[in-house]
């Protein structure tokens, strides 16, 4: 295989497990959150100094970096996600900067602006594809699970839910922390590709990013989601010697998606025998589409 | 409706990889890495520009080693991990001689552990941090160069502009806490300029992009009664301070700033850039770069006002040229051997003698005054 | 003291700016309940059509702000009928539209990439930026005067616009309740196109300011989110929570910045933020949101 092909592969694997981490917070529990980039960094950053400061070995390492980002996100997340819709992403906007302002200002710790130079390139092909599978494996058993449809009974009506016996602000909790991890470890991981990590690679277009892909695949599906993140890392990859049109195609697919399926690629679906039985039955299958309410 | 959409999307992403995969005739290729969009468009289109240029000459004079040149020239979109995958594909499917850019040093650093897997060789072209030519442990990288000046460098120029030639010894400095090269220039003209006896009466920051306001930050420098500014930062930034620091009417307070200068400043600041001193790899006076921006208009039919990465870039360009010429063969590892061993090569704008860190060796500084409505020569420095 | 004017004076400056910006973002909030990313856009737009209308076509400051504040105003009614209406129609997740016009500001920042280059502009000093001493105790600029005194009558105009006229009524109404008025016979599209093309109006006259006194390049429309966070302070949804806002979040960043700390400048502004949407998440002004969603 090509040192492309990998690189491409790699930088896949990493964006699929961010998006992943998303997509249990927006797309199974609609908390729609803008500033995922900065648990990211804190992923980053902890494994980073864990590796180069400490000589930590680096799988303990990126797992720490995950569980920095859960602390992170717990402390954040008691008080704010009492914040419901828009409102929460608007939050999560300031929360998303502050952090990486954090970094940048916390100069004697991260190095600032300047960036965190030599990190060991741990994250090579067979390492970010073991981190992909364990982590998607244990992510498609977290949605099958009971927690799993309790995220859904949140997202899906939240009295409902809570009506039901649901602790909903724990599960709201529970989602955005395990969400957290997973952007935790993406980070690492991005940092072990890179070698190198400046707080501005965490800014607020690298979290729209996230979230555009999570919206792109189907909110609710994490297949979809898996789908999204191959098609807008691919594009961006294909479509790089037209390099100054690139960004223009990257978001008119992103509006065109929007306009033509909403609901994203894949809507509420998996892949899976659930989906062909449907596709046999298009017709039906449009309607379903139509009259989807699943507003917050 | 939607199956044509996906229709054109698939047929466009074929043919993209087609029109790649076709072009492989006889040529010496060399990448060139550029923000063709994003927060640092402006200069990444400059460079690729003048790139081109460079290219497009040394091909009507025949090209290098008998083949002629080919440029591929790829956007990262400001973003490290967009850059280190255009490197890959410059290797591997592109098979580049050597690599042009970028025009920032984070990007530089994320790529440099990759080059020097592949032993081609990288050229920075406005990438000052130290990190971008060694590795942390300070041992040089020996796939990395740069044509600039470092940021330790860079930083003692400013101090000792400011403290012995000016003779200003209380200094107010305004950086971008977002930006690497701002806060690598602060921290080493901080340094040095307490070594030259100069005081820093006020360390302020601010944040490029969201920050286009300064007045806060300036009227405590007014206060302060620092008597020169020292704006380690980019064009518009510093253009917009300046015109603000007028506008709260600190008349007196002299300007020293690196060489994020460019032209186009004075469409911002207009007056307010009389008289304000910029340390920089080249004046845009310089008779030797004459040529260069006739040639630049004729071909663009538009000023190169972003003159310092349009000069860098094209002569990196150049530099890697003479590199291939000495090698004799367009392999990377000898013309990596060549670029270290650079020698009193004449270049455009300057004399170049690689160190034994890939670094110029002691490049002169050139002090650029704003005056009469554009920057002119003033002096050149050498710190002791 | 004097410092205190001073930064006073700046802040109030700074925050009219953001409330011109505010006031598009707030309007179109309280019709469609969505936060319209690409509101900066919209604001580029303006200000590059005011540019070359100056510069290329040689026209003077009054044609060039007439053609941008219009030009301005029907990008944002063609974005609307373009990205906005096929969502909206379909269905009334609000999330989509917010994605869509992610996508719309990443397009129109790209466009202007693309045909105008990613240089920085300055228009020629049509607005006098001299400076201008305030009872010899402070120093601003004319076109700080200048800027406050246009948000003042714009932002005057637009209110004389909502109160007096009849789509103003119906513009209220709308905001109260989309489809109740839709109901009651208003036309909900004209409406939410003359809505936009309010935004998109108000946004030009903002970046013409803006790219007067910061220049103009295509990402300039990222400014944007302060403004933004100044509508969510005032309340989203609410005109004078927006202008409210505006001035307390510039008065904030300049007070910070000069007596506080000026790196920490941005992370008051996003506490701020976060401050206000813990303790009062409908904002200083907003109505009152049985369910905040």
């Amino acid at each position: 295989m090509s040192g492309y092909t990998e690189g491409i592969i790699i930088l896949l694997c990493i964006n699929a497990i961010a998006a992943m981490g998303v997509s249990v917070l927006t797309g199974f529990t609609g908390i729609f959150s803008l500033g995922h980039a900065g648990y990211m960094a804190v992923g980053a950053y902890t494994t980073a100094i864990l590796t180069v400061e400490y000589g930590v070995h680096y799988i303990p390492a990126i797992l720490l970096g995950g569980a920095m980002a859960m602390v992170i996100a717990y402390v954040i997340g008691v008080p704010t996600l009492k914040l419901m819709g828009d409102y929460y992403a608007i939050a999560s906007i300031g929360l998303g900067e502050a952090i990486r302002l954090i970094l940048e200002n916390w100069q004697s710790v991260t190095r600032g602006a300047r960036g965190y130079p030599g990190i060991e390139g741990y994250t090579t092909l067979y390492v970010s594809l073991a981190f992909f599978a364990v982590m998607a494996f244990g992510m498609f058993n977290l949605i099958n699970s009971r927690f799993g449809r309790a995220f859904k009974a949140c997202r899906d009506d939240y009295i409902a839910a809570s009506l039901l016996g649901f602790n909903t602000a724990r599960y709201r909790i529970l989602s955005l922390v395990i969400s957290a991890f997973y952007c935790g470890v993406a980070g690492a991981l991005l940092g072990g590709f890179l070698s190198f990590i400046q707080p501005i690679m965490f800014d607020m277009i690298k979290s729209t990013e996230l979230t555009s892909v999570v919206v792109f695949g189907g909110l609710g599906s994490m297949s979809g989601t898996l789908l999204g993140a191959s098609i807008i890392t691919l594009v961006t990859e294909l479509f790089r010697p037209i390099s100054q049109y690139r960004m223009l195609i990257y978001g008119a697919i992103l509006v065109l998606i929007m306009v033509i399926r909403p609901e994203g690629i894949m809507g509420q679906y998996e892949l899976g025998p659930r989906l062909f039985r449907r596709l046999k039955d298009k017709f039906s299958f449009r309607n379903r589409d139509n009259s989807e309410g699943r507003s917050s | 409706m939607k199956r044509v959409g996906i229709v054109l999307l698939v047929s466009a992403l074929v043919l993209s990889l087609g029109a790649g995969a076709a072009l492989a005739a006889d040529t010496i290729k060399i990448g060139y890495l550029a923000a063709l969009t994003g927060d640092w468009a402006a200069y990444g289109q400059t460079e690729e520009k003048t790139a081109q240029l460079a290219v497009d000459e040394i091909n009507a004079k025949g090209g290098l080693l008998g083949k002629q040149v080919e440029l591929v020239v790829y956007d990262f979109r400001t973003r490290a991990e967009d850059a280190v995958n255009a490197v890959r594909r410059l290797a591997e499917e592109d098979k580049v001689v050597g690599i042009v850019g970028a025009n920032g040093s984070g990007i530089n650093i994320a790529t440099a552990p990759l080059v020097n897997r592949y032993g081609i060789p990288q050229i920075g072209t406005v990438s000052t941090n130290p990190f971008v030519t060694v590795d942390k442990n300070g041992k040089v990288r020996p796939y990395s160069f740069r044509v600039c000046f470092t940021d330790p460098y860079q930083g003692k120029l400013i101090a000792y502009f400011s403290a012995k030639e000016l003779g200003k010894m209380q200094a107010a400095i305004l950086y971008d806490v977002g930006s690497d090269y701002s806060q690598g220039l602060r921290e080493f003209f901080m340094k040095s300029y307490g070594e030259y006896g100069g005081e820093v009466v006020a360390d302020l920051g601010f944040r490029a992009g969201q920050d286009v306001d300064f007045r806060a930050q300036l009227t405590e420098i007014r206060d302060k009664k620092a008597d020169v500014l020292i704006l380690p930062n980019m064009g518009k930034e510093m253009a917009l301070i300046m015109k603000q620091a007028r506008e709260l009417g600190m008349d007196d307070i002299v300007f020293v700033g690196g060489d994020g200068y460019a032209e186009f400043m004075w469409e911002i600041a207009g007056d307010s850039m009389e008289n304000s001193y910029w340390i920089n790899h080249v004046s845009p006076d310089d008779p030797a770069m004459a040529k260069f921006f006739a040639d630049y208009k004729a071909k663009y039919n538009d000023e190169c006002k972003e003159f310092v990465n349009g000069i860098l870039g094209y002569d990196a360009m150049y530099l890697m040229f003479d590199a291939i010429q000495r090698a004799g063969e367009a392999d990377p590892k000898l013309i990596a051997k060549a670029l270290s061993e650079t020698k009193d090569l004449q270049l455009h704008h300057a004399v170049i003698t690689m160190d034994e860190f890939h670094n110029p060796l002691d490049k002169d500084g050139i002090i650029i005054v704003a005056k009469d409505g554009h920057g002119q020569f003033y002096m050149k420095i050498k710190p002791e | 003291m004097e410092t205190l004017l001073q930064q006073t004076i700046n802040g109030l400056s700074l925050g009219s700016v953001y409330a011109l910006i505010a006031v598009g973002y707030s309007l179109v909030y309280s019709i469609l309940l969505f936060s319209n990313f690409a509101h900066g856009g919209f604001l580029v737009i303006g200000g590059y059509i005011c540019y070359f209308t100056l510069k290329s076509l040689g026209f003077n400051i009054w044609i060039a702000g007439f053609a941008s504040l219009v030009g301005a105003g029907f990008s944002a009614v063609l974005t609307e009928r373009l990205a906005y209406k096929p969502i909206r129609e379909r269905t009334n997740v609000t999330l989509y539209l917010l994605i869509a016009s992610m996508g719309m500001s990443i397009v129109i920042e790209n466009i202007f990439v693309i045909v105008a280059g990613g240089r920085f502009r300055a228009l020629p000093p049509v607005i006098p930026t001299h400076p201008v001493h305030i009872f010899g105790l402070a120093t601003t600029s004319a076109f700080d005067i200048l800027s406050l005194l246009a948000a003042v009558f714009f932002l005057g105009a637009l209110q004389l616009f909502l109160i007096k006229t009849k789509w103003g009524l119906a513009i209220r109404a709308a905001a109260y309740d989309l489809r109740t008025a839709g109901l009651m016979g208003v036309n909900v599209n004209l409406l939410i196109s003359i809505v936009f093309f309010v935004a998109g109006f108000l946004a030009a006259v903002g970046g013409i300011f803006l790219s007067v006194r910061y220049t103009l390049y295509p990402q300039l429309g990222m400014i944007t989110i302060k403004a933004f966070v100044a509508a969510v302070i005032g309340g989203l949804g609410s005109l004078p929570g927006a202008v409210v806002g505006s001035l307390i979040l510039g008065l904030a960043e300049m007070l910070t910045a000069g007596f506080i700390s000026s790196q920490l400048r941005d992370l008051v502004v996003f506490s701020l933020l976060i401050i206000t949407l813990l303790v009062r998440p409908q904002g200083l002004f907003g109505k009152n949101i049985s369910e905040k969603v």
